[in-house]
């Protein structure tokens, strides 16, 4: 097959665009989906993209069967996506759901908008807790949470990667903000950089007699026993504890001597980052933290910051979705916590500094 | 260029703001700059103000939408009442002259006020449809965010396609730009003497 990219190349684009390139490149064979806003120009440039590239794209009649599909073109062994926001990402949680019991591989990319319910299609950071945690399970799954159009692009890539190795549902959170902003990026072909892309198979309708020519395969959402679910849920859940420090990212600075930690993730993070360089600039001890993975946590790395800092200021365009988060992970930990919470709005830098001053005085 | 300039661009649907905020934004990362630009969106697209924020610089770029602009342009009345929360004592606030504005409507702590007849001139000495490439060049006059060849480029990109079904359009559009850029030069000298105070802290700029 043709790459999409042959060589290394700079690029000015919205996320949405970056996505539909990073799927691409990642060797993604179909998408699923079903518009919403801010999310909807991923399926625009797909569907421009996909034909010239031997790719597919589906409509569906709405983000149930979205979801659904994208299992079942998972199932085929075949590289499969879909995007969707806000009440989409809500309705979408039912496939998803039995895409966890039954470990399947499936990538979502979610640009989150206001909410509850239809609210704004402008930006939130309020699909957090939906993404990590949502269906009638144990949050079995894998969000990144980006940051940038690099991060965006990165990320995809290798949610694709992240899915196919653990068979875990794998999310590339974005937003309102970043699916329509602008910025540069380099785009690449994951192998020219010896990212080696993980290899699909199908999960039904392989070749050879099941129980003699291959161990049979048993996929199921529906058990008549508890305790054969227990014994599921169970296993499962210990593959996730198994894997999570492997698959849990951060990045953080200055932590060490800080009399206060700034917390954030997503696109916030860019606030919180040139706030804390304007705040060292004028001699203040400030740090960041920034979880990249919302689920796993980096459970280790953040009880360490929140033990050795004296304040922390959680910041986030939601009422307080990463602090829940965050403080399972601490858990017991002494830092005093304070927050900066706006859901729904976007925070700028200044704000974020004015309210760290607050704190340091 | 030091800091990050900020810039903010609101008019009515239709106006241009969005191509004359993705042609600087797009001469900018052709210069080589650290850029971000977001459009405003929403329900409030469709046939409300529109709003576009740009931020270049050198180092990376923080959030998408900030507190105060570097300079703000208002191209209607709805848009200078839209604008008014972006301006403060370091923004330079230009809006069409046209635009019939009572004193308390202009953001009052503004760094320095701009009145352009750019409507006008783009009716009287060009065309009324190259009126958002003669806000350009008051932006780039204004700035200096990128350079004028750049944008050039950046236009011939975006527009090339029209230039070449008709090419007298090619030299319309340069000649709005830098008729605009004229405009904002003349205006902010005649408040400021020879060099306007907005630019006095960017020195790279005029």
């Amino acid at each position: 097959m043709e790459k999409p990219i042959q060589e290394e190349r700079k690029a000015f684009l919205t996320g949405n665009e970056v996505v539909a390139w990073a799927a691409l490149v990642a060797g993604a064979e179909f998408m699923y989906g079903y518009p919403i806003t801010p999310q909807n120009e991923i399926m625009h440039y797909w569907t421009r993209l996909a034909p010239r590239y031997k790719r597919g794209f589906l409509q569906t009649e709405d983000e149930l069967s979205a979801g659904f599909t994208t299992i079942g073109g998972v199932m085929g062994g075949k590289k499969a996506f879909t995007a969707t926001a806000g009440p989409g990402n809500t309705l979408m949680q039912e496939p998803l759901s039995m895409a966890e019991m039954m470990r399947l591989p499936v990538v979502v990319v979610v640009q989150q908008r206001g909410g509850p319910s239809t609210a704004t299609v402008i930006y939130s950071q309020q699909e957090v807790t939906l993404t990590t945690m949502g269906g009638n399970g144990e949050g079995l799954r894998i969000v990144y949470s980006t940051s940038s159009h690099q991060e965006l692009f990165d990320y995809t890539i290798k949610a694709f990667n992240t899915a196919w190795r653990y068979r875990f549902p794998t999310f590339v959170l974005g937003d309102g903000y970043q699916a329509k902003m602008r910025e540069p990026l380099t785009l690449y072909d994951p192998e020219a950089r010896g990212v080696a892309m993980v290899g699909t198979e199908p999960f039904v309708g392989k070749e050879g007699v099941p129980g003699i020519e291959r161990p049979p395969a048993q996929h199921r959402n529906t058990f008549s026993l508890e305790e054969e679910l227990y014994e599921k849920v169970k296993t499962d859940a210990g593959d996730y504890e198994k894997i999570a420090p492997s698959v849990a990212e951060y990045s953080s600075k200055y932590t060490e001597d800080a009399d206060l930690v700034i917390l954030s993730h997503g696109v916030v993070f860019r606030a919180v980052a040139e706030a804390v360089g304007s705040l060292r600039e004028h001699g203040f001890k400030v740090g960041f933290f920034r979880p990249v993975t919302l689920r796993p946590m980096p459970v280790g790395p953040a009880r360490e910051m929140a033990q050795k800092a004296k304040k922390i200021l959680i910041a986030e365009s939601a009422l307080g979705q990463l602090a829940r988060l965050f403080k399972e992970a601490a858990f017991g930990a002494q830092a005093e916590i304070h927050t900066l919470f706006k859901p729904g709005m976007g925070i700028t830098a200044e704000e974020v500094e004015e309210k760290a001053r607050e704190l340091l005085q | 260029m030091g800091k990050t300039v900020k810039i903010v661009l609101a008019g009515e649907g239709g106006q241009g703001v969005q191509s004359v905020a993705q042609i600087i934004a797009e001469a900018a990362d052709e210069e080589g700059k650290q850029v971000l630009y977001i459009p405003n969106f929403g329900v409030e697209q469709r046939g409300g103000v529109s709003v576009a924020y740009v931020q270049i610089g050198d180092g990376p770029i923080g959030s998408p939408k900030f507190e105060k602009g570097d300079i703000v342009v208002a191209l209607s009345d709805r848009a200078v009442q839209r604008t008014g929360r972006y301006v403060g004592p370091k923004t330079a606030f230009l809006y069409d002259s046209s635009i019939p504005v009572e004193k308390g409507d202009l953001p009052g702590d503004a760094g320095e006020i701009l009145p352009i007849p750019a409507i006008d001139t783009a009716k009287k000495e060009l065309h009324p449809r190259v009126f958002n490439i003669l806000i350009l060049g008051a932006v780039l006059g204004a700035t200096g965010v990128v350079p004028v060849d750049r944008a050039r480029l950046a236009i011939e990109k975006k527009l090339g396609y029209k230039f070449e079904k008709d090419p007298k359009l090619r030299d319309l559009n340069f000649r709005a730009m830098d008729r605009g850029m004229e405009l904002v030069k003349k205006m902010a000298g005649q408040r400021n003497g020879d060099t306007p105070s907005l630019f006095a802290n960017n020195k790279q700029i005029i």
